[in-house]
């Protein structure tokens, strides 16, 4: 005897199997996880995946140790570069000339230091008689004769140039 | 006759010999050392870049950095040791100088028709040129996607199949480093090779 009606067929009647699926839905799912259950296939995962990793990783060795490479040089390459060392040998004037500029910094740098504690230093003896010659002069403006007598000579040709006008 | 013995003589000259000549101003001889090394150099240059410019370059770059370099070798160690630490050191400057210049990326050299893994399977012939420069491509994708310094020691590791203490001499780096170094450069393939597995299986 079956637990529900059927007809001639065997099959459920229709309000039966109406019933039966609502019976079905009705029923909750078991979520329940056994325990430890990710982690197990975490670990089957990862395995899988080092496995796959590794000997692919291995397998790319294998490939790149056995490629062969080829050694083909371009034709005349040795001419090439020996004639760029041949450039390198010969000396290009501005680089010479650059170097010279650089080789004068330091000269001309010392020789600036100098002057300029030269024209620092105290005033030679004729300009001090100068001074006392003059007693009026209170002004702290002092005239170096030096670069007195250095502009006379500069403008000279100047001062010629106006009487032939 | 005294042709030939000239000839003869010029063949038997070692490296030391033919460096001193050109150290005392026989320039002409650095061409037959230039002429001994150059297959090497671009064999080596080759495993580093891929376009042959930029190899060519490279190799140009050695050989004027050792004639320009020449007067610093003592003798004391052979000269092939020497040269080969510079050259080795030549690609890798090259190498930090081109590091934003890289060509392909992960997508471009996978497959439609077959898996990458397939491809790694089987080495082409010599005679399938376009398999072979395909290989090569394949190759220089994956240790782009790695560091310079990891590049050199799986190249001279793995390729060249040198030791730590060869590697400690041409690189000028400690045996102990280099073992980090080896180390670290297998990480990094590894985890190159797997962006590739992983992208291959996204698509």
């Amino acid at each position: 005897m079956e637990p529900y009606d059927v007809n001639e067929y065997g099959q459920m009647k229709v309000n039966d199997t109406e019933q039966f699926l609502k019976l079905a839905k009705s029923v909750q799912n078991d979520e329940r996880v056994p325990v430890n259950f990710s982690a197990r296939v975490m670990t089957r995962v990862r395995e899988q995946h080092t496995l796959e990793t590794r000997s692919a990783d291995e397998q790319f060795l294998k490939f790149f140790r056995n490629l062969p490479w080829k050694e083909h040089v371009p034709y005349a390459f040795e001419k090439r570069i020996m004639a760029r060392i041949r450039e390198l040998l010969t000396p290009d004037p501005l680089t010479v000339w650059s170097r010279m500029l650089w080789r004068a910094v330091a000269p001309c740098f010392g020789v600036m230091i100098l002057a300029a504690l030269f024209s620092t230093k105290e005033p030679t003896a004729a300009f001090i008689d100068q001074a006392a010659y003059d007693p009026d002069e209170t002004t702290t403006e002092t005239v170096d004769p030096e670069s007195t007598d250095f502009e006379t000579v500069m403008l000279a040709s100047f001062d010629d140039l106006e009487y032939t006008w | 006759m005294q042709a030939t013995e000239t000839a003869t003589e010029t063949d038997i000259r070692t490296d030391e010999e033919l460096v001193e000549l050109v150290v005392g101003g026989e320039v002409d001889c650095f061409e037959e050392l230039i002429t001994r090394y150059q297959p090497r150099m671009f064999g080596m240059a080759r495993k580093y870049f891929r376009n042959e410019s930029d190899v060519e370059e490279v190799v140009q770059t050695i050989f004027t950095k050792t004639f320009q370099k020449l007067g610093s070798y003592k003798g004391t160690a052979p000269f092939e040791h020497w040269f080969m630490r510079l050259s080795v050191n030549t690609c890798y400057d090259a190498l930090r100088r081109r590091r934003n210049r890289r060509e392909h990326t992960i997508s471009d050299m996978l497959f439609e028709d077959e898996s990458w893994q397939e491809r790694l399977g089987n080495i082409p012939s010599d005679d399938d040129k376009e398999g072979l420069e395909q290989a090569r491509e394949l190759v220089h994708t994956v240790l782009d996607q790695v560091s310079d310094r990891a590049r050199i020691v799986l190249t001279l590791q793995e390729l060249e199949g040198r030791s730590v203490k060869e590697i400690a001499e041409i690189t000028g780096w400690s045996e102990s480093l280099v073992k980090v170094q080896a180390f670290r450069a297998r990480k990094e393939m590894r985890a190159s090779v797997e962006r590739f597995l992983m992208k291959e299986k996204r698509l």
